[in-house]
């Protein structure tokens, strides 16, 4: 599989590690039902068969958190962004 | 003595009749010429039985010219280099070959164990499931050696493979894979744009059937102009032509793995060069020419050596002008099958009967084979053959009843089959085209297109235009300008075929997969056992597997079960092909990286320094640490480690701990940060002092721990574990770039311009006084227990100096870039010389780490709290920390949960065990009672016995108790006091002197 | 070691020890020159939404043609590469207080981070070079797509580096200090068909 980094260019998925789920977003922990949310944060993933927004992070390379949309059947990915640059809300591109 | 070539023919072929070339097969010297394969060369030599079937033993011999080989399976090489199972129709002559036969006992001629068709009934389709259940211990006593010694290929090398092999990667545009006519043209379509263009192919000369056919292209013979294409390819600098590479699968992303075998020609590799490379090739785009494979038909005693490919027969008599056998016949049900026997019979095979299961051929062919006194059956079938090597068959046709043919080689074609493999490397399905009565390509992997008779065209022209096109459209994609590209001429070719399987009503055994012995009658069995989709059928006979992968049976198979079910063969489907396409050797997948170069080790900076002084290394994760440092008269590595703890606790000792990772954390917010990484408070440290930090994962569980010293108001500097510091590094990240992009902190690893060596003991002061630059104060009013400065040594050398001690005794750590490392030990041996200095390695100071009760890598498991450790007081309270909601969930804060505590064996002369389990007294060995576990063990020279540290259910609660330690895995079973995690100095009196 | 045969580039070189200086491989005319340097080297850190007045500064200090991307902008004795968004990898060859002079360039719009034991460079010329490098990379080294002034921060034989083209057949690699044994093995294996000439300055020089 090959990446495309937006600093490096386009990269063997050797040089990348991976995390998961780039959708969630880590819960108050202050709120009252924290734990719960917790929970979910950290246990509960989906896993679906299409598009995935992932984080990977480029360790042999520009050491970024990158997030990318890739397509778990097929391994094509149709973007990929710097987590510092990519605010906007994941998936506006799918 | 070596005999003459009496089957080679006077003239014509691609073999370069000038170069002789010696080899043996089964120890008996032959010669044959450069150009030649082994099976080519046997050929000459009028060698036909070569190997022994998988099952039955029945004698075997060439069938095939290329890469579906089931049969001709030979062992190549010796020792180290022993090479079982590799096809004699694709392996290259060379000067000195040595081939044997495989699975025959004792001789290739005579084979005891071919009575195995005696026993053919118990070992037909499923009899792995069926003879073998029962009983169970029959397995190991019986069965296993039995089917060992009688079912079998070659045997594995022994030793160590000599060779060296590689791996590299290259780029291009345009990947053409197979140099046949399609390839041919598609490359040079391709490489006319400007574009970076690879051809691939897996034959030592390019050209494909234009080598192995006689066709005129363009006014010129094909292999004559495939030679001419070649040599205008081998002239583009954007071309690179890869002859001997075998491209053998499709990944994500246009990469493409190739097996190059640079030196399989040569008796040993070149110097220097290796044997095979591995190839990563990633192209934009990618044209498949890969051809097709001839199919045969399944009949009686088809397997019988001197039975071969129609195709084959043309490519011996055309390439390697070799006659296959003295009297020829053709079994087929097409025309093409025709045109390359009145050929061979052209170039000098003595052809004498063809036998055709169409009643209708066209007229051009019956005609032209009578005139040359060929005899012609239509509407006919062969129904038998006799002869342990061929010598009758017998042919049935309703025109002229039965008649016995005296032939020694038999033609057979069932038409052909697309090379679709690479196409199915993404999940793609070949579908069946009635048309051409083959699979074709279905879905095929993005940016890759199918030319030529890999995509079902079998006639030349066809074939030739649409390589053109495929690579002329692959490039025009990626933008290159198109020049125009003129296909020459070539005649117009029937490829009419009827499409025929089985001869149903043939006499003996019926193969319809010659390597795996699978018959006719086995995929009757599957079929009336239930076992009818392709998928079963492949796994219930074995019909397929192996080494040829079944490229010569699978579809005979698949259709013969459709004919039994009644369904079409498109309602039938074919099993789907996964990489590779052919073997790769594994030391090719390995290239340099083997035995002690499997991965990349990192050295110390004072790895030389300690190789002087005689010290063991260790690997520890990527690095090599000194473990201990043995001296002469010492009589075990305990001996030694016990008087390096003993130096460090009466003396002074030194250790490199550069290891550990290292990273500066600079800016405003690096305060914030630590206080959200870690569960302590680090805002609040002073400038000057370092602090003992654990972080969790944010499942609650403790993911590293390490000191973290603050040099400026807006720098601090943090270790980690050595083991940890790539994660860290990583995680620290993730919640920069990621949880908190407002924090403005720089993170840079250090891990490697710091050398950082460690001194304890209770001389060490005064030995780090006497290597600090005359204005550095190390006093304890300067430099406190946990205080951090920064200062020169040894007259100007920037340093960091830490007092932090992992023994207990009085120690310091002092970091210097690391070219310095060594001069620091070494300045650090000098100035302790007189307290008798002594390095030691990681063994002595895991002793003293577990003396003192201090948690490392075996406690920091993954699986174990802040808590559990001991270290729950630690947490704030104060503040949000990741990991800090989930530690709070009642399972993790159980007081019940294994925690950490000590032990010490009831009888002080047992020695411990790590991976010893805990048990109470009398509580019965069985995982219900299970108190948890000991994590680490050494022998304490401060207490004089061995000493543990462990997971005890309830822990510090239970100091005092006892408790068993129980070991199945060594058979020991003792009992144990539990006490205090820490066996020395528990108030610290040493480190703060 | 033992289970090496002489076929083997690397037989009979201990695993943990620095190859010394040397020819390796087929002899004749090398194809590789590889040779060790360790120059100064400091890392700078941009501070959030200073990444173009950092490029601005260090262009005015070195004249180097600085841009925020993965390039080599070299002149004189100064090398800068760009290894992600902001991060900037400084060499000189010179500049032995390279540190105190970069804080004084970038002032409060970067963090400065002393590197220049932490690594060692390895000037890699000769015809094959691509070739060579290319057994353990997973880039494209093809001189038609990596051009003269291009840097990468990749991995090479699981090692990672930062590695640039400085001239037509030129290559500089940036490797960690502890792996320089390791990376040296890998010159060895991978450019023995074509000849390596190894020259290990040691930590003496200054590249």
């Amino acid at each position: 599989m090959r990446i495309p980094c937006p600093y490096c260019g386009e990269r063997d998925a050797h040089e990348f590690a991976y995390l998961g789920d780039a959708t969630l977003t880590r819960p108050d922990p202050a709120a009252e039902d924290a734990e719960a949310r917790f929970h979910d944060y950290v246990y509960l993933r989906d896993n679906p068969a299409g598009a995935h927004v992932e984080w990977w992070y480029h360790a042999n390379g520009c050491r970024q958190w990158l997030k990318v949309e890739r397509d778990t059947r097929t391994h094509a990915i149709a973007a990929a962004r710097a987590a510092r640059e990519a605010d906007t809300p994941a998936g506006d591109a799918a | 003595m070596s005999r003459a070539q009496r089957n080679r023919l006077e003239a014509g072929g691609l073999v370069d009749r000038s170069q002789v070339l010696d080899f043996s097969f089964d120890g008996k010297r032959y010669r044959g010429h450069a150009g030649d394969t082994l099976a080519s060369a046997l050929l000459a030599n009028g060698v036909r039985l070569v190997g022994r079937s998988f099952k039955y033993h029945r004698p075997r011999g060439i069938f095939s010219a290329g890469a579906e080989e089931p049969s001709a399976l030979v062992e190549l090489r010796d020792g180290g280099r022993r090479e079982p199972n590799t096809r004699a129709t694709v392996a290259e002559l060379y000067d000195g070959l040595e081939a044997t036969s495989q699975n025959r006992w004792p001789s290739l001629g005579l084979d005891v164990l071919s009575m195995n068709r005696l026993v053919a009934p118990f070992l037909g389709a499923g009899f792995y499931y069926k003879t073998f259940m029962w009983p169970a211990k029959a397995w190991e006593k019986l069965y296993e050696p039995f089917i060992r010694r009688a079912a079998g290929l070659g045997r594995a090398a022994e030793g160590t493979d000599p060779d060296h092999y590689e791996k590299a990667t290259t780029f291009c545009d345009v990947l053409v894979i197979g140099a046949g006519p399609a390839g041919l043209m598609a490359a040079l379509a391709a490489g006319r744009t400007g574009a970076r263009v690879i051809l691939a192919d897996e034959d030592f000369l390019p050209g494909g059937r234009l080598n192995a056919e006689v066709h005129e292209i363009g006014g010129q013979q094909g292999a004559a102009y495939a030679a001419h294409v070649a040599a205008e390819l081998a002239s583009l600098p954007n071309v690179r032509v890869m002859t001997r590479t075998t491209v053998f699968g499709v990944y994500d992303g246009g990469t493409y793995g190739a097996l190059e075998k640079v030196n399989d020609h040569l008796r040993v590799p070149s110097p220097f060069q290796p044997r095979h490379r591995f190839w990563r090739i990633v192209a934009r785009r990618a044209v498949l020419a890969a051809g097709a494979t001839e199919r045969p038909i399944v009949f009686g005693g088809n397997d019988r050596p001197g039975v071969m490919l129609a195709g084959a027969v043309g490519t011996y008599v055309q390439r390697f002008a070799v006659r296959p056998g003295r009297h020829v016949a053709l079994f087929a049900n097409n025309d093409a099958a025709w045109r390359g026997m009145l050929a061979a019979q052209a170039a000098g095979a003595n052809v004498e009967a063809i036998v055709d299961v169409r009643g209708d051929v066209a007229s051009v062919l019956t005609e032209a084979a009578k005139a040359k006194d060929i005899r012609v059956f239509t509407g006919a079938r062969v129904i038998a053959t006799h002869g342990k090597k061929l010598r009758t068959i017998d042919v049935a046709s309703a025109e002229r009843g039965h008649e016995r043919l005296y032939i020694d080689t038999l033609a057979v074609s069932g038409g052909w089959s697309p090379a679709v493999h690479l196409t199915c490397h993404h999940g793609g399905r070949p579908v069946w085209n009635e048309a051409v009565a083959a699979f074709v390509p279905g879905a095929t992997p993005p940016g890759l297109s199918v030319a030529g008779a890999a995509n079902g065209s079998f006639a030349l022209g066809a074939i030739l235009k649409e390589g053109a096109q495929q690579g002329a459209e692959a490039a025009e994609a990626l933008g290159f300008p198109v020049p125009p590209l003129d296909v020459p001429h070539t005649s117009e070719e029937s490829t009419a075929l009827q499409p025929f399987w089985h001869v149903a009503d043939s006499k003996g055994a019926a193969f319809v997969d010659l390597q795996n012995d699978v018959t006719a009658k086995d995929v009757g069995i599957a079929h009336r056992e239930g076992f009818r989709s392709v998928e079963h059928l492949k796994r219930y006979t074995t019909l397929g597997m192996a080494t040829d992968q079944g490229r010569t049976s699978n579809v005979t198979g698949l259709a013969i079960m459709a004919e039994l079910t009644g369904a079409s063969i498109a309602e039938t489907g074919t099993t789907i092909f996964r990489p590779p396409y052919t073997p790769v050797s594994l030391g090719a997948l390995a290239g340099h990286h083997r035995g002690k170069d499997f991965r990349p080790v990192r050295l110390t900076p004072t790895h030389e320094w300690a190789a002087k002084l005689g010290a063991v290394f260790v690997e520890t994760g990527p690095w090599l640490r000194a473990q201990y440092f043995p001296r002469k008269g010492e009589k075990d590595w305990l001996e030694t480690v016990t008087r390096e703890v003993k130096a460090v606790r009466s003396s002074v000792g030194l250790i490199d701990v550069s290891t550990f990772g290292k990273i500066d954390l600079q800016g405003p917010d690096v305060g914030t940060f630590l206080d959200r990484v870690y569960i302590n408070t680090f805002s609040t440290l002073a400038v000057g002092k370092a602090r003992y930090g654990v972080m969790l994962r944010e499942d609650g569980m403790v993911m590293d721990d390490g000191t973290t010293a603050r040099l400026a108001p807006e720098h601090y500097v943090m270790t980690t574990t050595t083991a940890n510091a790539a994660k860290v590094y990583q995680h620290l990240e993730f919640c920069l770039q990621v949880l908190w992009p407002e924090l403005d902190v720089s993170l840079a690893s250090v891990s490697e311009h710091w050398a950082q060596i460690a001194i304890a003991g209770p001389v060490a002061r005064t030995v780090l006084s006497r290597v600090v630059d005359k204005d550095v104060d190390v006093s304890d009013a300067a430099l406190p227990f946990m205080g951090a400065i920064e200062g020169t040594v040894m007259g100007g050398v920037k340093a960091r100096l830490f007092r932090l001690s992992f023994s207990g005794e009085l120690g310091y750590e002092i970091a210097v870039p690391a070219r310095q490392g060594a001069k620091l030990a070494q300045a650090l041996m000098e100035a302790g010389h007189e307290y008798g200095i002594t390095p030691y390695g990681t063994e002595a100071l895991g002793v003293m780490r577990i003396e003192k009760g201090h948690v490392s890598g075996n406690e920091l498991s993954g699986q174990t709290t802040a808590g559990d450790l001991g270290l729950g007081r630690m947490a704030s309270p104060k503040k949000d920390y990741i990991g800090r909601v989930m530690a709070g969930r009642a399972g993790l804060i159980d007081p019940d949960r294994p925690s950490l505590v000590g032990f010490k064996p009831a009888d002080r002369t047992k020695r411990l065990r790590a991976g010893a389990h805990f048990l109470g007294l009398g509580a019965p060995a069985d995982m219900a009672h299970d108190e948890g576990y000991m994590t680490s063990v050494a022998y304490s020279p401060h207490l004089g016995h061995w000493i543990g540290l462990g997971l005890l259910k309830g822990g510090a609660k239970r100091v005092g108790d006892r408790v068993r330690a129980y070991d199945p895995v060594r058979g020991e079973e003792f009992e144990l006091e539990v006490c205090a995690p820490g066996f020395i100095d528990p108030q610290g009196e040493r480190l703060r002197g | 070691m033992a289970d090496r045969s002489s076929h083997d580039p690397l037989a009979g070189i201990a695993f943990d020890r620095l190859p010394p200086a040397g020819a390796y491989g087929a002899p004749g005319e090398p194809g590789v020159v590889a040779s060790t340097a360790e120059p100064f080297v400091a890392l700078v850190l941009a501070r959030p939404g200073k990444a173009a007045s950092v490029v601005d500064r260090l262009h005015r200090a070195f004249s180097v043609a600085l841009a925020d991307r993965p390039h080599a902008a070299i002149e004189g004795n100064t090398t800068v590469i760009g290894t992600a968004p902001g991060r900037f990898l400084v060499l000189s060859r010179t500049d032995a207080d390279l540190f105190g002079t970069l804080r004084a360039i970038l002032g409060t719009d970067a963090t400065v981070t002393e590197q220049s034991d932490g690594y060692v460079t390895f000037d890699v010329t000769g015809d094959r070079v691509s070739d060579v490098l290319a057994k353990g990379a997973l880039i494209d080294l093809d001189p038609v797509a990596f051009h003269v002034g291009d840097a990468v921060t990749t991995v090479i034989a699981h090692i990672g580096v930062t590695l640039w083209r400085s001239g037509e057949k030129s290559w500089r690699v940036l490797v960690g200090r502890s792996y320089e044994a390791s990376f040296t093995r890998f010159l060895i294996a991978s450019a023995a068909e074509y000849g390596l000439r190894l020259e290990n300055k040691g930590s003496e020089g200054r590249g």
